[in-house]
């Protein structure tokens, strides 16, 4: 994908040869990446770090730390669509291959994180309206889809097979990434946040 | 002419003919919409790489399986997407069939064995009943835009649009006027090309 950070690291790669840029990287990875980090942390703001990175560095050794009274309960990988993670797998590296088998990816590098002030539910209800916000409407499976999860996740117990089914079929069917990602943040809620769902 | 599977069964398609007109050919119904043959001719040479994704408009390149997909094979999981848009298209325009006895929506959903939806339906927007010749009830639009296409590329006129976004996006006549006080010719091509009856005729038996 030529995205602008591609872009932007070709001309480094070209002039100092890609082995300079390969020699950065940490835990097996190779190469740097700018990371923006927001959220419950005391210095917001993008930050270069060398790919491999964990959030829990990002958040120590870049961002200054959490904000004063706020503990990592948990974050967002990769903007809206990468999905919610616990603060348990906040030393994992964030890279794709890593992501993957938790069913989040790293998108833009755009993460959020959340403090124990904070639930996963309330995020992925939030973040369920910004996709109905920003669906196009021209493929039902996200038109219909993201407006209707957003009426399932505004009540006070979440119907979870009728979301799951719903889901699967806007991941499925949906024309483009915003439709397809959409039920990202709903799973991760299930998976590693059942507690919030039970109270 | 290639082969390809479908639904495990291989059947051949002939040069350029795409996934849903080959399986028509062979006595296989694949619930469409937003599909028509009038619309196909103008738009399949135009097709942008990201709409190959609907069935309708992939043109049989190559031969073609069923890919698996987790538990599911890929083929149950098509299915459970077509129920699903059925579904959230019946929550949405369950007026279709009250609006025209062969509504396709309702066509459709008998034929797959849907007869209601767990979701609760849109807020309806007001019908238009501003043009003398035709109707029109956007309570049974299900945004399949064939009025659309068929306004601008059947028909040239160029009246129909659609606007707004997410759930909120509808057909509309110019600036979303009234359709009494639009440029509208009354062509008629609209209501040939609705499938749920959300465009009508103004006649005593649509009432």
């Amino acid at each position: 994908v030529h995205n602008v950070e591609t872009a932007f690291w070709m001309r480094e790669i070209l002039e100092q040869g890609a082995e300079k840029f390969a020699q950065s990287g940490v835990s097996g990875r190779k190469g740097k990446r700018y990371f923006s980090v927001s959220g419950r942390v005391a210095k917001p703001g993008v930050y270069l770090a060398p790919n491999g990175v964990t959030v829990r560095q990002l958040i120590d050794e870049y961002a200054g730390g959490m904000m004063s009274g706020h503990e990592l309960y948990a974050y967002l990988p990769g903007g809206a669509s990468g999905g919610i993670l616990p603060a348990s797998l906040a030393d994992e590296p964030l890279d794709f291959d890593v992501l993957a088998q938790y069913g989040c990816f790293i998108g833009s590098a755009a993460i959020v994180v959340l403090s124990k002030q904070d639930s996963a539910k309330d995020a992925a209800v939030n973040l369920m309206q910004f996709f109905a916000h920003e669906s196009c409407g021209k493929c039902t499976p996200c038109r219909a889809g993201t407006a209707k999860s957003v009426g399932l996740l505004q009540k006070e117990k979440w119907d979870l097979p009728l979301l799951n089914d719903l889901g699967v079929a806007m991941s499925d069917a949906s024309i483009c990434g915003l439709g397809q990602a959409a039920p990202n943040p709903v799973r991760c809620v299930e998976r590693f946040f059942p507690e919030e769902l039970n109270s | 002419l290639t082969t390809f599977l479908l639904d495990g069964k291989p059947i051949s398609a002939n040069d350029g003919e795409t996934i849903l007109q080959a399986a028509e050919r062979h006595g296989v119904a694949i619930p469409h919409l937003c599909y028509t043959e009038a619309c196909a001719r103008w738009q399949l040479p135009r097709m942008r790489r990201r709409d190959q994704r609907r069935r309708c408009a992939r043109a049989i390149m190559r031969p073609q399986t069923c890919r698996r997909h987790g538990s599911l094979s890929a083929n149950d999981r098509a299915l459970h997407s077509q129920r699903m848009v059925l579904e959230l298209l019946l929550s949405d325009a369950a007026s279709s069939g009250m609006r025209r006895a062969d509504s396709e929506l309702t066509e459709w959903c008998s034929k797959i064995g849907l007869t209601g939806s767990r979701f609760v339906g849109r807020e309806q927007p007001a019908p238009d009943l501003s043009h003398p010749g035709i109707q029109v009830h956007l309570d049974a639009c299900i945004q399949c835009t064939r009025c659309v296409r068929a306004c601008r590329e059947v028909q040239v006129n160029d009246v129909i649009g659609y606007a707004f976004r997410g759930s909120h996006a509808f057909p509309v006549f110019d600036l979303d006027d009234p359709m009494g006080a639009s440029s509208c010719v009354a062509c008629g091509e609209c209501v040939q090309a609705c499938p749920t009856g959300a465009i009508l005729p103004k006649l005593p038996s649509y009432v």
